[in-house]
């Protein structure tokens, strides 16, 4: 590999690793609030691209309003899953949790099919498609679209997080839920803000992502996986241990699929990628330290 | 001197940088009812856990019956004869009473997948001494009666004779009892106490961990004293209640 | 009293249930089902191994149909590619994907709840993509036909009619295995691990070991179902192993009551009439309706729908005998 096509292989995976930060963030969220896994999260990557293109295409509204009315609506759709799955699941096993949150993936997935069809669409670029050279490579505008709001919602969740009342109610209740309700914060509210934000950073995430991968009903199953790797290389705590990992986790992937594999071509990219996963998932993280297994 | 059923030589245990036990030396006499007690954060609940196998060992070593355990899995030791009730009870909520202390025969039978797929006569012959062997620790503690019952509707003190009978069909030479006395009443701890010495006359070992005093001092043959990961006493309910490290380690703690 | 009642009652269903089950293919009954029945047998044996794997083990599998599509492929390419004998194929297919499984086995039962779940799925993806890109063994994503039939001696199983009976022969086997390793000594154990893993290790049980073994026996079931259909239809192809399959069989375990071996039968019965049958033409909306029939079941009888009807069931029977035997 010659040092530009390095750098062409990590801008792509700085790009794909920027998304898969945004679904991370939206795991951390959920878990750090309500200790639950959502096998949903990548739908809403997918809700995120679809209504822009819906919106900004076939209702033919600009650019601007289609994409933030797409992101309140997943918004929207995050919210009405905690409100009808979630909170009336009370003192659900993990596995039943599991299985309701993946519940709620294909219903998502199965109206999304039906409303859309199974074709994959393009809504249009957020600022053209002529590469920019840099250095020896080239990067899309969509890239840096999508690279510059990754850190701008990173940043501004941090902001909301410290500064806020409704942040600081949320990272309490992630760190003590009991203590937290004893100052009066109610988990329950914190919960359905904290499905809401995830959802509208899902989205987010398919807004920006779309115009670049293209979308369709399907793809959420594949960035929920990637997102949930992401997430756990963080152990699910900080929001800005899953933005690293998602990084992290893109640019390996990129690398790795970059590499030259001999008769292992660009065919098997995503076996390598989920290999690499799994991988990451054995050896890093989902192990249990001795004060778990104590019981 | 009696032969000790378990020994700990230079035993330590670190979280992180935190060293919860420091160079335990231990020798627990067979036949016998020892207690380990000691203010809360003294390393009992850190000791009990490195004899079940739960944790791993930082330092030194634990014997049983003069053979390094090393760090043997809990389902091992079980197999070599060590068997732990919890703090908790942990039955299996999924099973009746019976069906729970047919379980604990688990070390003692044999028969495996294929056997039971295909009916075998093993498997039958196999069945039905493990419902013999559980029906005779079932009646031991006494809930002869509740066989068939789901093991979580039972109240709180027949849950722990539950766990324990299911710890004793294991068929143990020595059990280690995680608070048996936490959460009952008077007569519970009558009946709880009554048991262990049953226990004992059975010749297994027991180690208990508990808080409540009277229940401990009436029951221990030896107790071991543990403060801040440290063993600083040992000896009869009566030599240890005159000891002078023993009491200041006590006063100097807030009432639980 | 109760107890001979209950076995009368037993003995009675089961024999009722096996006449039915053998009058259905013929055409003056139930013949124009005979393929839905086929198709539920297959299911049937799948989802019976993820009922041991999730209702009584406790343990999450999101990649099912990884070890059914390997069962699949495996006979398909044995026996049409290499003209191995199908039955030699099966057996083949089910030691390398038992064996698969089992390699597999120690790694990921060393994740649980969430993690091993997102494992799992991983898996199943993975195998779902070679699938499709080995394009030059498995024929990729148009798959592959000219499948050979199964046969014995001289009998070829090479009419539906002939293959009902083949597929029930195999199902009511798997869940009479099923049935009594539950009811055994391995069946406790497992349940223990549900129950407390803690406590099972503590009384001698090797939950890791005990995880793999079931996981591995799913897989053989799964690998198992994955040949007979391969041999009914004599066509495969990646579309019946993706991800959608992976969790239309975790709906059929779910109806069919986690932990319960003849709920599989409802189960795989429900979901398939329900897509083969109910809903065909009508494109997903049969993966709406099992979206919600998970999260409905997993809020409000998180035990199964078959188990909550045979619980009502057993009460107004309960009733019924009591109202007799009153003087």
């Amino acid at each position: 590999m010659s040092a530009d096509q390095f750098l062409q292989y990590l801008i792509s995976g700085l790009t794909m690793g920027s998304i898969y930060a945004l679904v991370g963030l939206g795991f951390t969220i959920i878990y750090a609030v309500t200790r639950i896994i959502n096998f949903a999260q990548g739908e809403f990557v997918m809700l995120g691209g679809m209504l822009s293109f819906t919106l900004a295409v076939s209702a033919g509204l600009p650019l601007a309003p289609a994409i933030i009315l797409s992101v309140l609506i997943a918004a929207a759709i995050g919210a009405i899953m905690y409100l009808f799955a979630i909170r009336p699941a009370r003192n659900a096993s993990v596995v039943s949790l599991i299985i309701i949150t993946i519940g709620v993936a294909i219903f998502i997935r199965g109206i999304a099919g039906e409303l859309w069809g199974v074709d994959f669409v393009r809504p249009p670029y957020w600022a053209g498609s002529e590469s920019i050279r840099f250095f020896g490579a080239y990067i899309h505008p969509q890239a840096l679209w999508i690279i510059g709001t990754t850190l701008a919602v990173t940043v501004l969740l941090h902001l909301f997080l410290s500064y806020t009342m409704v942040g600081k109610a949320l990272k309490a209740c992630a760190i003590n839920p009991r203590a937290a309700g004893l100052v009066g914060v109610n988990a329950k509210t914190m919960a359905l803000i904290a499905f809401a934000l995830a959802a509208a950073i899902g989205g987010i995430g398919g807004v920006v992502m779309a115009p670049l991968t293209l979308t369709s009903y399907n793809v959420g199953v594949m960035l929920g996986l990637k997102g949930f790797v992401a997430a756990s290389i963080g152990g699910f705590k900080s929001p800005i241990a899953a933005v690293v990992g998602g990084i992290t986790l893109g640019i390996i992937e990129s690398l790795s699929v970059g590499l030259d594999w001999g008769p292992f071509t660009s065919a098997y990219k995503d076996v390598i990628a989920l290999v690499v996963l799994l991988l990451i998932l054995l050896l890093w993280s989902g192990r249990l330290t001795e004060e778990e297994r104590a019981g | 001197m009696s032969e000790s059923i378990l020994e700990t030589r230079g035993l330590s245990k670190a979280f992180g940088g935190l060293v919860a036990l420091d160079k335990v030396d231990l020798a627990i006499e067979a036949g016998k009812i020892t207690a380990i007690i000691g203010p809360n954060g003294a390393g009992k609940t850190t000791l009990f856990n490195l004899i079940a196998g739960v944790y791993s060992v930082s330092e030194g070593e634990i014997l049983f019956q003069g053979m390094p355990l090393k760090n043997t899995p809990p389902h091992k030791r079980a197999r070599l004869g060590i068997v732990r009730t919890f703090q908790h009870v942990l039955l299996f909520g999924n099973m009746t009473v019976l069906e729970n202390i047919m379980t604990g025969q688990h070390p003692r039978s044999r028969y495996g997948f294929l056997a039971a797929a295909l009916r075998l006569p093993r498997a039958r012959h196999e069945e039905e001494t493990i419902s013999l062997n559980a029906m005779k620790y079932l009646n031991m503690v006494g809930l002869g009666t509740h066989a068939e019952q789901s093991a979580v509707s039972l109240p709180l003190g027949q849950q722990k004779l539950l766990s324990i009978a299911r710890a004793l069909a294991t068929e143990p030479r020595l059990i280690l009892l995680d608070e048996p006395g936490a959460g009952l009443n008077t007569l519970e701890k009558r009946e709880l106490s009554d048991l262990i010495r049953r226990i004992r006359e059975m010749g297994i070992s027991v180690i208990l961990v508990e808080h409540d005093m009277p229940l401990v001092m009436g029951l221990a043959e030896w107790l071991i004293v543990l403060d801040s990961g440290q063993k600083i006493a040992e000896g009869t309910a009566a030599q240890v209640q005159k000891d002078k490290r023993v009491i200041s380690a006590y006063l100097g703690e807030d009432e639980e | 009293m109760l107890e001979m009642v209950k076995s009368h009652w037993a003995l009675l269903a089961t024999a009722t249930l096996l006449l039915f089950l053998i009058l259905i293919p013929f055409d003056w009954f139930l013949g124009q089902y005979t393929t839905l029945m086929i198709f539920i047998g297959i299911s049937t044996i799948v989802t019976v191994g993820l009922c041991l794997l999730m209702g009584y083990t406790g343990q999450v599998s999101l990649g099912q149909a990884a070890f059914y599509g390997l069962g699949a492929y495996f006979s398909a390419v044995l026996s049409k590619t290499y003209s191995v004998d199908p039955w030699l194929a099966m057996l083949i297919a089910a030691a390398v994907t038992g064996s698969f499984a089992y390699v597999i086995g120690f790694p990921i039962f060393r994740l649980r709840g969430n993690y091993l779940a997102m494992a799992t799925l991983g898996l199943g993806l993975i195998m779902w993509i070679l699938f499709r890109q080995l394009s030059q063994i498995t024929g990729g994503p148009d798959g592959m036909a000219g499948i050979p039939y199964l046969s014995v001696g001289g009998f070829v199983f090479d009419t539906s009619f002939k293959r009902y009976f083949l597929v029930w022969f195999f199902c009511l086997a798997t869940l009479f295995i099923s049935q009594n390793i539950v009811r055994s000594r391995s069946g406790r154990a497992l349940r223990a691990i549900h129950g407390s893993e803690a406590a099972a290790e503590s009384i001698g049980i090797n939950a890791t070991q005990f995880k793999v073994k079931i996981f591995v026996l799913s897989a053989v079931y799964a690998s198992l179902a994955g040949s007979l259909l391969a041999h009914h239809l004599r066509f495969v192809s990646p579309q019946s192993f993706d991800f959608l399959a992976s969790v239309k069989f975790v709906v059929m375990a779910v109806i069919g009551g986690l932990a319960s071996i003849w709920g599989a039968i409802f189960g795989a019965g429900t979901t398939r009439i329900l897509s083969d049958e109910l809903l065909l033409g009508f494109g997903q909306w049969d993966v709406v309706i099992y979206g919600a029939i998970l999260v409905v079941v997993m809020i409000f009888m998180p035990e199964g729908l078959f188990v909550k009807l045979k619980e009502l069931l057993d009460r107004w029977r309960l009733r019924y005998t009591q109202r007799e035997t009153e003087p």
